[in-house]
């Protein structure tokens, strides 16, 4: 083997050469990067869209919704392949707007990026930024400031893009105001309805008709398979109510928790400062002084408060300070106070401050609340106590009861004091009769195989925090479709309508041709005027579109339309078209204002589409539905 | 100096002689390519440059913009056009400086943008400067001019906002034969495209959206 590589160098050097060639350009990582994982949810123009990524984003969707929707949020709305796909489409636009900003060099700079944390009211103290807020904030998020940075710099630098180009929609005037005189345009009308109760007469389904359309719509004759259940209910509030407390019980949870029954202590005082500035003998000597005087009149306290006092908050006050708590004045003056009596005058004290005259107006609460106010409380609260902890010991015993013993609900009752309860019939969607199995996750136990055909216990399903309920089938009754014989008139009814809405429709497209050929004999009905502003109010849809759509080159001009629902045929005469003399300066804004950001909205998806055609999007919708069952 | 056997001294020389013959090939070679990957570097760090620079007048732009600040706002677009040319930034500017003057009255600045991103604009932001300098040049009344705008091939995405205008402006002619069959390809175009899942994601707006081009095409009636 040396042999051909000493007798051929020359080509293993070039070899060798060509080896290390794209080292040298691409490094290590472009041999080992991982190249696409099959449960990616999409490629972007070669970028991944992980599984994690597509998790995250509709865990924080459904976040917003729920949120939105308070309790009317229903779980299935996120569960539907539409959107799942929603989701995605939201990311890979997301990714693409990235994308572009890379290829194009786009990145917010420094000073925007600076105006905007600058900016963030909860990093601002007295309404300033403060480096240190900051800090503190992104620890208490476990970000790093360099990762926040880089972040917000991209939604910064994202919000650029999408804002250039979904803020500055345009119309022309002059396309503005041709759309104005559409909306606004009134025509005339005259009304004249073809029902189709005029031919139920004539309607006269026959029996194969009848049949075919039975075989056809089996569907909606079906009755779903229904069941009548039994349920054991384990809950908190069940357990509560087997509980007892005794008196005992109660007293000496009260003894050893006495702290919670104390009501704070608060006093109220007055007092005299003198401060001690720089020379404290001196100070002293004057405190004393006004104490003297004090002690003499104590009557008089607030007066001479309110003239010697240098307290700038309470002198004007008659020295009076207000009801506090221990813990809100400095050590000293609050020893002082609490060791008072009411209506006691101290000695001097002296603090930080100087030196203080203290007497004690008012004292308030610091009493223990009796055993009899508190004793409902402290009965509620250990049963609360008691029924958690049993609940937590009995959840799993009930669960190994109703699954070792799973042919019937008594033991899991019996051993649990529970009532066993019964449900009325009720279909796989749940309702009313269902109570509380009507849970969608009990619904999905009761009818599974095992419960549903071999007449087993469910398992215990916690239907609600804290809330667990194991049920069984007593009876069912197989899906089954309604004879022929029992819906016949049903069918015949529906067919009727149709079959005689159907003729409705024909006499009208007759009597339309006629109109049109010149013929107008008919008994004109209900003049109204209609508009595309007003329209909907007026009439259907459809008739507006129609009224709308119909040449008015030369009056009176003639349109039919079929009314939805079975309604019939209806014919239009337009008699007259004009347009308002004056249309409402406020409503020419806001239509023009809509119009305007419909346009720009386009433009944002056309500019979107064009993005996802030039970098290759590719969603992976089996990964989306593996990942169906999270 | 080492002291080589036969075999070794005539493969040294058989070297000496193949770099003789090809040294200066190779050489010149290698210096090419270094020359190549140091410009294509210093061009990268240019550009990183230049658009870092382009960044901080496009702030400036936007904030100009919010404010209501014409002279500011022009004056920043005026800058990234005259010295970011390159620069995505600049058509960015552009667009945003021509709707804030369109919205003002004020169509010449306002065309002068758009004909810059029309002119100089990539991809879909030139379709999107094209589509909007039809418009302005529709309120100017050059009609032909805003025609030929919105005739050229834009991004198959944009294919229904350009047969629209181009509806716009015949309409504004008051050649209706013309506008009814260009707001029909619009509205043919926005079906293809949501037939094909490439057109608007938001359905409830693309709806919107069809709903206005219906009625302009409703409203020039039957073809006759």
């Amino acid at each position: 083997m040396f042999d051909a590589v000493r007798n051929n160098k020359r080509i293993v050097q070039v070899f060798l050469g060509l080896i290390t060639l794209p080292f040298a350009f691409w490094g290590v990582e472009s041999y080992i990067r991982n190249a696409g994982d099959s449960r990616d949810v999409a490629t972007v123009g070669g970028t991944p869209i992980t599984l994690q990524q597509y998790q995250q984003a509709w865990r924080n969707q459904q976040e917003r919704l729920r949120g939105a929707l308070g309790p009317n949020y229903n779980p299935a709305l996120m569960e539907s392949p539409e959107a799942r796909l929603a989701v995605v489409n939201s990311l890979v636009d997301q990714r693409v707007l990235l994308l572009e900003a890379n290829k194009r060099r786009l990145m917010a700079s420094d000073d925007l990026l600076r105006d905007v944390i600058s900016k963030i009211p909860a990093l601002q103290e007295d309404g300033k930024f403060s480096a240190a807020r900051y800090e503190t904030a992104l620890k208490a998020q476990g970000l790093t400031q360099t990762g926040f940075e880089a972040q917000l710099r991209q939604d910064l630098t994202l919000q650029q893009l999408v804002g250039s180009v979904s803020d500055t929609g345009m119309v022309a005037a002059a396309a503005a105001e041709a759309m104005l005189r559409i909306q606004a345009e009134e025509r005339q009308v005259a009304e004249l309805r073809i029902v189709p109760e005029q031919f139920a007469a004539q309607a006269k389904p026959s029996a194969e008709a009848m049949q075919k359309f039975y075989e056809e719509n089996r569907a909606s004759f079906e009755i779903p398979e229904q069941v009548r259940a039994e349920f054991v209910q384990l809950s908190v509030d069940a357990l509560l109510a087997q509980l007892v407390v005794t008196p005992e019980e109660i007293k000496s949870w009260y003894e050893g928790h006495k702290d919670r029954y104390q009501q704070s202590e608060e006093r109220r005082a007055s007092h005299i400062l003198i401060p001690s500035g720089s020379d404290v003998a001196q100070a002293k000597s004057k405190a004393e002084a006004v104490l003297k005087e004090v002690q003499q009149n104590p009557a008089k306290f607030a007066d001479i408060a309110k003239r010697e006092s240098k307290d700038p908050g309470s002198a004007s006050k008659g020295g009076d300070l207000g009801f506090f708590g221990k813990g809100s004045m400095v050590k000293p003056f609050e020893d002082a106070v609490f060791s008072q009596k009411e209506g006691e005058l101290s000695g001097l004290v002296q603090s930080d401050f100087g030196f203080h005259i203290i007497k004690v107006t008012g004292i308030k609460g610091g009493k223990l609340k009796t055993l009899d106010e508190v004793k409902p409380e402290i009965e509620a609260e250990l049963k609360r106590q008691a029924a958690s902890r049993k609940f937590a010991e009995a959840a799993e015993a009930f669960s190994n009861t109703v699954y070792e013993q799973s042919d019937s609900l008594k033991p899991a009752a019996d051993r649990f004091k529970l009532p066993l309860q019964q449900t009325g019939w009720f279909s796989r969607r749940g309702g009313q009769n269902a109570g509380v199995l009507g849970n969608e996750k009990a619904l999905a136990a009761l009818f599974g195989e095992d419960v549903l055909k071999n007449k087993r216990n469910t398992e215990a399903v916690e239907i609600a925090p804290n809330t667990l309920v194991a049920a069984r089938i007593v009876e069912h009754k197989p899906a089954s479709l309604k004879p022929f014989d029992t819906v016949k008139g049903q069918i015949e009814e529906i067919l009727k309508i149709q079959e005689s809405n159907a003729l409705a429709k024909k006499a009208g497209e007759e009597k339309l041709a006629q109109l049109k050929a010149g013929e107008d004999k008919l008994g004109w009905a209900l003049v109204k005027n209609v508009s595309r502003m007003e329209g909907s109010r007026q009439v259907p849809p459809a008739a507006l579109q129609a009224i709308f759509k119909a040449d008015a080159g030369k009056l009176p001009a003639y349109t039919g339309v079929e009314f939805p629902n079975n309604g019939g045929y209806v014919l239009y005469k337009i008699m007259k078209v004009s347009q308002p003399s004056s249309l409402d300066e406020g409503k020419r804004k806001v239509l023009q204002k809509e119009y305007t950001s419909l346009v720009a909205q386009e433009d944002f998806a056309a500019y979107l589409a064009g993005l996802r055609a030039r970098y290759k999007v590719e969603v992976n919708k089996a990964a989306l539905e593996d990942n169906k069952d999270r | 100096m080492a002291v080589y056997d036969l075999q070794e001294q005539e493969q040294l020389d058989e070297i000496k002689t193949w770099w003789k013959q090809h040294g200066n090939l190779v050489t010149s070679i290698l210096l090419a390519a270094a020359i190549g990957v140091a410009g294509w570097q210093g061009w990268n760090w240019y550009q990183g440059r230049q658009s870092a620079q382009a960044a901080v007048v496009f702030g400036v732009l936007q904030k100009a913009a919010l404010e209501g600040d014409a002279q500011r706002l022009k004056a920043a677009a005026g800058e990234l056009l005259e010295n970011y040319k390159g620069s995505t930034y600049a058509s960015l500017g552009a667009l945003t400086a021509a709707k804030v003057a369109f919205d003002g009255g004020d169509l010449k600045t306002a065309k002068v943008q758009l004909a810059w991103v029309a002119e100089n604009g990539k991809d879909e932001l030139r379709d999107l400067g094209r589509l909007r300098l039809a418009a302005v040049l529709l309120d100017e009344k050059s009609y032909d001019e805003a025609l030929k705008q919105v005739e050229a091939k834009p991004a198959p995405a944009f294919a229904a906002r350009y047969a629209e205008v181009r509806g716009d402006i015949f309409l504004a002619q008051d050649m209706k034969d013309e506008a009814r069959k260009a707001f029909a390809d619009a509205l043919a175009a926005i079906d293809a495209a949501a037939k094909a899942g490439s057109g608007a994601q938001d359905a409830q707006a693309a709806a919107a959206y069809r709903q206005v081009l219906q009625q302009k095409a409703d409203a020039l009636g039957e073809a006759k």
